[in-house]
Formats: C-alpha cells, structure tokens, sequence
C-alpha cells in the first residue's frame, strides 16, 4: 500500500482543498487556448507540483497521468556522460535539470530544443503544444536561464513550459517577466486541518482536534510533512489520544544533539566533535542550509535572551557565504566556532563589543 | 597581529645587507672600533680571558650592569658617524688582517647603524637575562637611542674589576670581560648623553615595563675571534628570544662550533631556551652537561679564546687532530699536484704523436678535475661502493654459476644493479670507477642518447638477428665506438630520465638485462618511479645515500688548498650542508667563486648557497607541521609573508585543507602565558579569526574556480586559507602521533561520499517519481524517515514474517532492492546503517534478499544509451532470470502499460536489472529451483 500522501493526493482541480480561487483561475486558463507559460512558486509541501499535474489532466485528459520515465544520456564538452532522468507521458515531459549539475545549461538546450522541434504527433491530442516541466528551477544555473530565455519565445507554437520553484529570488528577470506567475502559498490551519480530516476521513477513523493541532504545529505549514506525521503517528498509536508526541525525523534529532553539544562544551576538541558530525550529516544529503537552520534554531532555544539575536545574526551571515562558497563545511564551522566563542565571552560576562 | 608590525622591519634592514646578515654586519662594527680606535683594549682583553674564573654575583643588578658592559662595548661608534665617510675611507685604507670582507661590511654598519635609527623604534628591546625573572633592560648599543638612555648604573662597573666570563652550570649568568679603558672612554661620553637626553629614559622604561616582549634582533652577537668556539659541540634548545633557532646554529658555526641535535656526554654545552624540550632537559641531567642561556652564550664567543694562528689556545687533543687534518689535507693535495702534472706531462708528449684525447687538467672541469681515483677518494657509500666492486670482480664467475649462486652479498644472482640516490653524491663517478677497476671497460649510456626500445635492441643486438657486421664490414656489437667484448660493463645512467622518446626503452633494457652476459649498472635518482617498476624484480637495488658533511669536508678542504683559496672548515661545512650535500653543485660553486676571489667568508658561503639552492619539495605534512608549528611565526622567525605564502604555491589545491583539518589541533602559542578565563577566551577568539579567514578564503576560492576564473586572486587565497589562519593559532601541539597528530583531510573522502549518496539518493528518488512528487532534498528529509517504518522496521521487529509486506511495500513505490539500502545507508543517529543492519539477523537479511529476487518487480524505467537516437527498447518488469516466469507473483501497475507491452529481448544489456547478477548471492538451491522453474516455463 502507499503511504497516505500518495494515496489520497487529489487529482483534478476541482478536488483541491484550499486556494479555490486560484484552482479556479487554472481551470479557465486550461479552458482558454491561449496557455501561458507559467512559474509555480510556494515553499515545499504547498501543493505545487499536485496543482501541476491536476492543471495537465485539466489540459490533456486522464493521458497525462500515463507517465514513464526514461533516462538520457548527455555529453558533456569534455566528454563526460550525463544521466538525466525525464518523466514523460504522451503530453508532458517533466525535468530536473539540476540533476546535471554544472551541465544543467546542455540538458535544457538540447531537450528543449528537441521537444520544441518535434510537433504533436497525436491527433486526438486536445491541445496542440507539449508541456515542458522544469522542476527545482530555483537551482537552474544563470546560464541554463539564459539558454531558457529565447527558447521560450521561439517555440512557443508546440511547447509550453511551466517552472517549479521553491522561490523567485534566484530566477533571473527575463525569465520572470515571460511566465504568468502564480504562488501557491502553504495552507494555514484551517485549511491544513481540513485535509488532515479528510485523509483520516478517506483512511476510516476520525482524528482528534488535539492531535491535529498537534500535527499542524509540527509541521510548519508543510502538508506533505503533516500528512507523513498523521500516518506515523496513526502508526504509532492507533487510537490517536492521550499524550501524543511525534519523532522528528532521524537528522532532525543529530542536529539537536549537535547543537546540544555546541552549548555544553566550547573547546578545540569540541569543534571537531562537531565537525565530524557535520560531515555525517553532509555526506547523508541533509541540505547545509536545513542543518544550519535547524542547529541554529535549537540553539537560540536554549542561550540566554541577551545573545539570541548575535547567533541568529552569525547564522544569517554564515548561511549567505555557504550559498557563495563551495565547501560548505567551511561555513558551518566558522559559525560553530563564532557561536562558542559569543557563547563563552557571554558566561564569563564579557565585554561583547568586538564581535560587530 | 602584533609580531606583523615588528617583522618588516627586520626584514628591511636585512634586505639592505642581503639575507641572514643583519647580526653578523652590526657586530661588525665592532670590529671596527676595536680596530681602530680601542685596539689597545682588543689585545688586552686575551691575556685576561684566557684564565677563566668564577665570581660569585649578589644580585640581579650587578648582574645586568655588567652585561649591559659587555654589550656597550662599540658605544663610541655611533659618534663617528657625523662624519661617516671620512672614518670608513680611513678604516679601509688601514691595513688590517681581518682580509676583504670585513673590509666590505665596514661600509654597511655605518648605514646600518643609520638605518637601525630609523626604522627600528626604542621599544624594540629586550629583556636581558632570560634565566632570571627579573627584568633587566639592555639597550641596544649600534643606535644612537640606545646610547643615549645608557643607565647611571654604568658608574657601578669602576667597581669592578674587569672581570673573566663566569661560566656556570646553574642559573648563573656569565659577565664579559670588559677592557677598562674602553668602558671608561665609553662611560664618559654616555654621561654626557646621558645628561642630555635623562628625560627619555623614563618613556623608555615605561614602554619595556608594559610588553618587554622577546624581539627579534634585539641582541649584537658579540665580535669574538674568528673560531672561538672550536672543538665545542652545542645543543640547541627551546626558543632563544632573539635568535631563530636557524640564526642561532649559524652564530654557533661561524665561530667554528659544532651544532648537534641532541645532548649527549660529548656535548660540551647546552644553550637553553625558552620552552626547552623536557627529553633534553633530562639528558642535560643524565650527562651533567654545562648549560647557557642566550647571554652567556653571546659572551662565550665575545670572551673566548679562538685556536690563534697554529692553534695555540686549544687543548693537546684537539690540536693535534687538527694537525692531522691539515696533514692529510695537504698530502691529497700535493697528490693531486703530482697527478695534473703527470697529466699535463702526458698531454705534451702525446702532443706530438697523435691527437689524444686527453686535455690540460686546468681547461677541465674541477669535477672532472678532481674526480676520484681511487675508491679510497669517493665520499661517502663505502659500503655500497664495495659491494659494486665485489659484485664485478664476482662478475665472471657469476656468469659460469649462471647465477645460481648467491654469493657474499646475495648480489651474484643478478645481472644488473640499480644504484639510486639524489644528484651530485657521486653515484656515476663510483660506477665508472668500479668498473674501471675491476678491469671492465665502461660504456655510458646516458639521457643525451636516445634508448628506444628498438634502438635498445638493435644497439646491444639482444636478438642477435642482425648481420649488419658482416655486410658493413665491421663488428655489429659495438655502441658508442666502444667494441663489446666480455669484458665490457654497461652503465646505463639516468634511466628514470627514458621518456617520451624512449618508448619502451625500460623494458627492452629490462629484456637486455635477462640475458645479458656484461654486467649492467643502471643509474637512477628516484628508485620508486613507476617508470622502473620493471627493473624492481631484475636489478640488485644499491642505494646511495647523502654522505655526511665531514665525509665531503677534507675532500673538499683539499681541493681547495690545492686551488691556493683560503676557505676555513666552517664555511665549507655551510656550502656542504647548503647544497644538500651535493658535492658537484660543491665544486662548480667553488670554481665560479674562484673567478673573482680567494677566500669566501661564513656569509658569503651562506649567499652562495642561498643563490643555488635547490628547491626542495616538501610534503603537505612536512608544510602543515611547519605552518602550524612554533616556529614559522614566531617573533625570532625570519620569514617573509611571501616566503610564508610560498609554502601554499607548493601545492595549492591540499594545503588549504590541510589547514583547514588540522588547524584545531595545535596549542596556540599567542595563549602560551595567558591563565584561566582570559585563556580560554583568547583562544576561542583565535579559533574565531582562522575559522573565519577559512570561511572567506572558500568565497575567494569560489572566485578562481567558479565561472570567473580570476586567477590573480590566487594570493589572496593564499593569504585567506593558509598564512591567516596559521598565523592565529600557531603553536606546538601539531604532530604527527599523539592524540593531537595530524590528519590527512576529510573533506576529500566526505566529499565523495556525500557525492556518492546524493547519486543513489537520485536514484531512489527517479524510482519513486511516479509515486512522488517531492524534490531530492524533501525526499530525504521527509520520505525516508516516514518509509523506514514500512520497510526498514519490520524487518527489525518482525523478522522473516515481514518480509512480504515489505516487498509490497516497496514494489508499490517501485523501490528496489538497492534502494533498500540506500534508504538503510542514508540513516543517521539513532538510525545509522551499521546500528540497523546490525538489527537485523542475517538470516532475515539473506532470506529478504532472495525473497526479493525470487520475484519480478515493476520497474517504471528504462534507459536509452544515448542522446538524440531513440530509445532502443522499453524495459518493462525487472524479470529474475527468464522471461517466461511470468507467473510468479506479478505486480503490473497501471502507469506502466505500455511499457509492458514492449518486449524486453535484451535484458542482460539492461544496466538497471540487476536480478540476473544477484543470482551469485542467492545460494545454490535456491538457483535450482529457479532453474526448475525456467524449465517449466519453458515447456
């Protein structure tokens, strides 16, 4: 059996729970024959990528959920091979281009190119444009966007395409300025509760407000969180009440635990301790950003009021280099090494003048 | 960083003079006055050092008082510097012994003592004595500032009687001798300035009082006679205040003194620093040797007696060793007198007969000149040079035992030796003249001639196919126009130079040597190159080592006794350990220096080899311990920023990381005298500042690699990653072994792990799409914790019984049998791969594992070989090992329709279906079941 989320995950427009305006808006667009290029935009668990596919279906038909997946090969200038993965279906074809790494340029020309060159062999076909979708294009290099740019203007007689991001602030303006964005912000409560009531509805038992609430404080606005966190505590207890406390995932609690470190002892040895767990951390695919969020968090939870603002502060200031520099280890000590040291001069009640 | 605003200054005074003089030229002044104008107290001051006796001192301020006489002794200089070019005409006019060079630096103290004034500010003194605790100041005497805050205590010193060097065992200091004549002329014009400029003295004390922090250059090494300290060996230990360790062996040996490493019952002293290293500490002990501190040492070589003309001053032993040195020094010289003159004798006569080959000995080479002769004249690798010569002595009756037998050295089982060693030590010289001896005839192959395999062959006529010989008329075997015959030896030298253009040359020289019936020796430098692997299993290996100084030294004293040029032990010890004991590189500086003069100073020995060193390559260990290590930042080191950021061109791409890996590691000297809260403070304070540079130079390394490419920011990066970050936490503690030692960098082998995952991460998360739509990150961070308890835990829980549901489970989101364990791998803390797998017995592992294969899965996937063809086939069910096995528990999903209907005729290219392959696990009955199977199927 699948987990709930993939179970009960909505499949047309009109079954979408919250942000029925702009179901509604999607609806017509798909009705209309002029479909724009589009960019989705919203932090992750909103409903992205479920408003996505419910917009295909809305386009092409229950054939767009026909999907396969093919795996192509590039080669790069230097010869090296680039295994790309495309999710297809008769109508669409879905990419990842950062999947290719510094190369993500040459996989968006070449199969863009390709698609936007061949048209729509299938004549009972209700539309006569392919839907190109990229995903993470948050993380599309500046030379991939350029490559985007004129492709999307060239060929837009057989293809529309249609970004998925986390947010706008890495895409440049061009690209921006050609697609008809469209937020999909994450649920508030209300909204987050009642798909919790109809996933547990829809699984045969009726959950408790408390829990729910319980839930949707975890979960921080991200539904797929919260419906993964309403599995596994079902899981858990299958009755859902009385004290219920929900395990954070695994990496969630090692950087607590290295945060928790970080606070009970400030020395060189310490820091290597810390240092070794970041690389487990690293080398498991936990995102740098996401660790420093998360140790940062937990230790602003637990120093004192005066010096909450300088650790965040530091956190901030860390968190812009890693996303400049390469070797995010770097990044993430210098900060651990910053925090001990305010951390120190705070107990011995020192002066705290030199660290701006 | 306080010692940065102190260093360029250093290093300024000293670029005047050219490196490592600044000491030796201020001291020089001295010599000057002494000359000059006090060379009535020069030669008192001998006849009153040489009875050394012990006086007893009160107190700390006698102490000083006399010290600070034994360092004020040029004082007058100064004063003759209003009129400076007047007095340097003279002195250099004056006939004096000290030869050229000091007639040379004379020119230099006077600027010095100018530029001293300069740029070199008051507070840039030192506490004098640095075994008592009290703090005494000693001005510098070469500037005029000193001069002018002379103490009123030098009134005291009429007191005293000019005293001997106390030398002592314990804590006491030793005073100079001071000529009373001298000091009085000096007391009576520091009165005078004294008077005048009193009020500065106060500002000058209040500003020692505050740092008196160790400063480099702060103390004059004394002007003692030339190999004063002969026949005395030293230890050097702990940190000198104001001499690097480097300066301080170099003041020992310009004197003729004899540095050591470590103490032992022979060392006649122990010159203590700060911070001396407990291990010799105890031996000090154990051997009850004599101790100084940087004072008394200063004041031994001011006071000592040197050995004079014919060595007066040194006891019997000493004397008539050195007697002996002469001795033989003279008799190899006169011998190779007698031996150019034969040549030369022999070039005439054959002048008239034919055109020999044979040169005048003075148009040669001094290396070719002075090659040796004789086995009795190589330096050094007696025993590898006998061995040689066994072996080719051995050679004919190797060749009948058809090398059977071992012999004395177990060397007569081969055919070819392998001599390897670093250049200049005399490897080609001692194989000519091995083989020279033993009667063979040698022919040298070297780099200049080309080795390619076919000409390796077709020279040697190792197929011995060629009939060349008879249809040209003249023997095929003969190379080089030297006939082989059996008496014949083969020097293949530099064979790690056969390159390019050698092709295959090692190994038909491999080839030859197999079969070969004329001993062959080839020469290398590098014995591991990957190039001489062949050569390994056939070549007896003779390694030559770098000989000693004192092997090289006479030879090298000789030759130059015999060139007529006046060079004294200790410098031709410098050149010798300079250039690594190279002593061709030896030789050809002598006899460019031979040009222009007949004797070379300490000094100029030091520039000379300065100007040809050699640039060693050392290991990122090697740079790491140095980086990190007391010394490269210490107030007495003498290194440049650039010199600094050389280190990290040696090798930019590891030395950043292994800064980065072991910057944690050292106990930072800058802490060294702090205590409790402060100290930890401070500490993390540094730690703060390198894990900062650390942190820019990654964004500045981003810059030169990333899309920018601004490679000039290359010093930056230098400066950011390396330099910053060891100048902060600089200290000892860094080594290797012991807890703290260093380590080989992380970083490289986390990075291919996290590589490594993030891959099968993206394979995991490619096999889920169809179920999933989250991105890599989400899937980890979300979906791997919520699956672990559907397909990692029951297994854990439950055992076998589980494990169909976990299959279904994963079938359902087309998870394989590798993602499995990924999803295991990816696990942390409480769920880190080696706890969980260690969960599970292997029973249930080995059971899920066949289980798992037993059975087709679906597989939404297939692979196309390249780009812009079209897919060849659609794979559509991962099927165990046939495909009619259909009837198996089939999970057919409806998203994969059509690619069901594909037929899958050539799985085995299929990289993704591993399930044939899997089979190798899976034990033997369960393969005969499968294989039952497959025939049914197929019936």
């Amino acid at each position: 059996m699948s987990l709930w989320v993939d179970q009960y995950r909505p499949r047309l427009l009109d079954a979408l729970h919250y942000h029925r305006d702009l179901s509604s808006r999607l609806k017509s667009l798909a009705a209309c024959g002029d479909f724009p290029h589009m960019l989705f935009y919203g932090p992750s668990g909103a409903g992205k990528k479920t408003r996505i596919t419910c917009t295909l279906r809305e386009l092409f038909g229950p054939g767009v959920e026909k999907l396969k997946i093919d795996q192509r090969i590039f080669l790069s200038p230097s010869k090296r091979k680039l295994e790309v993965n495309i999710v297809q279906s008769n109508y669409h074809i879905e990419i990842t281009p950062s999947e290719a790494g510094n190369y993500d340029r040459l996989v968006i020309q070449e199969l863009l190119k390709e698609i936007a060159q061949t048209q729509q062999v299938d004549l009972n076909a209700k539309q006569r444009f392919k839907v190109v979708i990229i995903n993470e294009a948050d993380s599309l290099s500046r030379d991939a966007q350029a490559a985007l740019r004129r492709t999307m203007e060239k060929y837009m007689s057989n293809m529309r395409i249609i970004l998925c991001a986390n947010s706008t602030s890495r895409l440049i303006a061009p690209i921006k300025s050609r697609c008809l964005l469209i937020r999909v912000a994450a649920p508030n409560r209300k909204e987050m509760q009642d798909v919790l009531e109809h996933v547990s509805r829809r699984a045969g038992f009726d959950l408790p407000t408390e829990a729910a609430d319980k839930i949707i404080d975890d979960s921080n606005g991200n539904l797929r969180k919260a419906i993964l966190c309403l599995e596994a505590l079902k899981m858990q207890s299958p009755d859902l009440t009385g004290p219920l406390t929900i395990a954070k995932p695994d990496w969630e609690t090692y950087c607590q635990k290295v945060a928790d470190l970080i606070i009970s002892e400030q020395s060189p040895a310490r820091v290597m301790e810390v240092r070794q767990k970041f690389y487990e951390l690293l080398s498991h695919c936990i995102p740098p950003t996401v660790i420093l969020k998360t140790v940062a968090d937990r230790v602003v939870e637990r120093v004192d009021e005066t010096i909450k603002a300088d650790v965040m502060h530091w956190a901030a200031v860390y968190e812009v280099r890693m996303r400049i520099g390469s070797k995010k280890i770097y990044h993430l000590e210098a900060w651990v090494v910053k925090v001990m040291s305010l951390y120190k001069h705070f107990f011995y009640d020192m002066d705290l003048s030199g660290f701006d | 960083m306080p010692h940065k605003s102190t260093k360029p200054a250093g290093t300024d005074i000293r670029a005047f003079f050219g490196p490592g003089q600044s000491a030796q030229s201020s001291s020089s002044s001295r010599s000057k006055t002494s000359s000059g104008q006090v060379s009535s107290s020069k030669s008192a001051a001998p006849s009153s050092g040489t009875k050394h006796e012990v006086i007893e001192i009160d107190s700390d301020e006698e102490l000083s008082a006399h010290k600070k006489i034994g360092q004020k002794k040029p004082s007058p200089m100064p004063k003759s510097k209003s009129q400076p070019s007047s007095k340097t005409d003279s002195d250099t006019r004056q006939p004096s012994k000290s030869t050229g060079k000091s007639f040379k630096r004379k020119k230099n103290t006077v600027l010095l003592s100018s530029d001293d004034e300069d740029e070199t500010p008051p507070p840039k003194k030192k506490t004098a004595v640095a075994t008592s605790s009290s703090v005494n100041p000693r001005p510098r005497p070469s500037t005029i500032k000193d001069d002018s805050d002379f103490d009123p205590m030098d009134v005291d010193d009429r007191d005293f009687p000019p005293t001997n060097s106390v030398k002592s065992t314990s804590k006491k200091t030793a005073t100079p001798k001071v000529d009373k004549s001298d000091s009085k002329v000096k007391q009576s014009q520091d009165k005078t300035q004294d008077v005048a400029q009193g009020a500065k003295k106060s500002n000058w004390a209040a500003k020692l009082a505050r740092g008196g922090p160790s400063a480099p250059g702060s103390k004059e090494v004394p002007d003692g006679e030339p190999d004063c300290l002969a026949g005395l060996s030293f230890v050097f230990t702990g940190e000198l205040s104001s001499f690097s360790r480097e300066e301080a062996t170099d003041i020992a040996k310009r004197f003729g003194g004899r540095v050591v490493g470590q103490p032992s019952s022979k060392t006649n002293y122990v010159v203590l620093g700060e911070d001396a290293g407990p291990a010799k500490l105890r031996a000090i002990e154990k051997h009850g040797l004599k101790t100084l501190d940087e004072d008394a040492f200063l004041n031994l070589i001011a006071t000592r007696k040197g050995p004079g003309v014919n060595g007066k001053g040194l006891d019997e032993k000493t004397r008539k060793k050195m007697e002996k040195e002469q001795e033989a020094i003279k008799s190899a010289a006169q011998e190779m007198d007698k031996r150019e003159r034969e040549a030369a004798k022999q070039v005439r006569t054959s002048e008239g007969h034919t055109n020999a080959k044979s040169t005048d000995p003075s148009a040669q080479l001094w290396t070719t000149r002075y090659a040796p002769q004789s086995l009795k004249e190589i330096c050094g690798n007696k025993a590898q040079v006998e061995k040689l010569e066994q072996w080719l002595k051995d050679w004919s009756q190797s060749l009948k035992a058809n090398f059977k037998k071992p012999g004395k050295n177990g060397m007569n089982m081969y055919r070819a030796v392998l001599i390897s060693g670093s250049p200049g030590i005399g490897k080609t010289t001692s194989a000519h003249l091995c083989a020279k001896l033993a009667g063979f005839t040698p022919i040298e192959l070297n780099a200049s001639d080309t080795r390619s395999k076919k000409l390796v062959e077709n020279g040697m006529n190792i197929n011995n196919t060629s009939l060349d010989g008879y249809i040209t008329g003249r023997s095929a075997n003969h190379i080089s126009g030297v006939t082989l015959t059996d008496r014949t030896c083969l020097i293949m030298d530099e064979v790690d130079g056969m390159s390019a253009g050698d092709r295959g040359g090692v190994g038909a020289l491999n080839a030859l040597i197999k079969k070969t019936k004329i001993p062959i020796i080839c020469i290398a430098n590098d014995r591991n190159a990957q190039k001489l692997k062949p050569l390994m299993g056939t070549t007896f290996n003779l390694t030559f080592q770098k000989p000693q100084a004192t092997t090289i030294r006479s030879r090298i004293l000789s030759i130059v006794y015999k060139e007529k040029m006046k060079i004294p032990a200790n410098v031709v010890d410098q050149l010798i350990s300079g250039a690594q004991s190279d002593i061709r590189q030896v030789l050809n500086m002598l006899s460019t220096w031979k040009l222009s003069n007949d004797s070379m100073s300490f000094d100029e020995s030091k520039d000379l080899t300065k100007m040809n060193e050699k640039y060693a390559i050392l290991s990122p260990f090697d740079i790491t311990t140095k980086m990190l290590g007391p010394y490269l930042f210490s107030k007495t080191s003498r290194e440049t920023l650039g010199q600094k950021m050389d280190y990290y061109f040696q090798d930019h791409s590891f030395i950043p990381l292994f800064i980065q890996e072991n910057y944690l590691k050292s106990q930072p000297a800058k802490i060294r005298d702090l205590d409790g809260p402060e100290k930890i403070l401070t500490q993390l304070k540094l730690m703060d500042e390198a894990a900062s540079s650390i942190s820019d130079a990654d964004l500045v390394d981003n810059m030169i690699h990333g899309p920018e490419q601004h490679w000039s920011l290359m010093p930056l990066h230098a400066v950011c990653s390396t330099v910053r970050p060891a100048s902060c936490v600089y200290g000892a503690g860094a080594h290797y072994g012991g807890p703290n030692s260093l380590s080989f960098p992380q970083w490289l082998g986390q990075n291919s792990k996290q590589n490594k995952l993030s891959r099968q991460l993206g394979d995991v998360q490619t096999h889920i799409r169809l179920k999933v739509s989250a991105d890599k990150p989400e899937i980890r961070q979300s979906y791997i914790p919520a699956l672990h308890p559907y397909i990692v835990q029951p297994l854990v829980d439950e055992g076998t019984s589980a494990i169909a549901d976990v299959i279904q489970t994963m079938d359902e989101y087309y998870l394989s049998r590798e993602d499995w364990d990924t999803i295991v791998e990816l696990g942390v803390d409480s769920r880190k791969d080696d706890l969980i797998l260690k969960k599970i017995p292997t029973a249930v592992k080995t059971s899920f594992t066949r289980k798992y294969n037993s059975s087709d899965h679906p597989i939404p996937f297939h692979k196309a070989q390249d780009l812009g063809k079209a897919p060849k086939k659609l794979a559509a069910e991962a099927v165990p090992d046939l495909e009619e096995a259909f009837d198996l528990d089939e999970v057919v999903e409806e998203a994969s329709d059509d690619e069901r209907n594909e037929k899958d005729t050539d799985i085995d290219n299929d990289k993704l279906i591993k399930a044939p392959k899997k089979k190798g696990i899976v034990k033997a009955a369960s393969a005969k079941t499968a294989n039952a199977k497959a025939t049914k199927g197929k019936k």
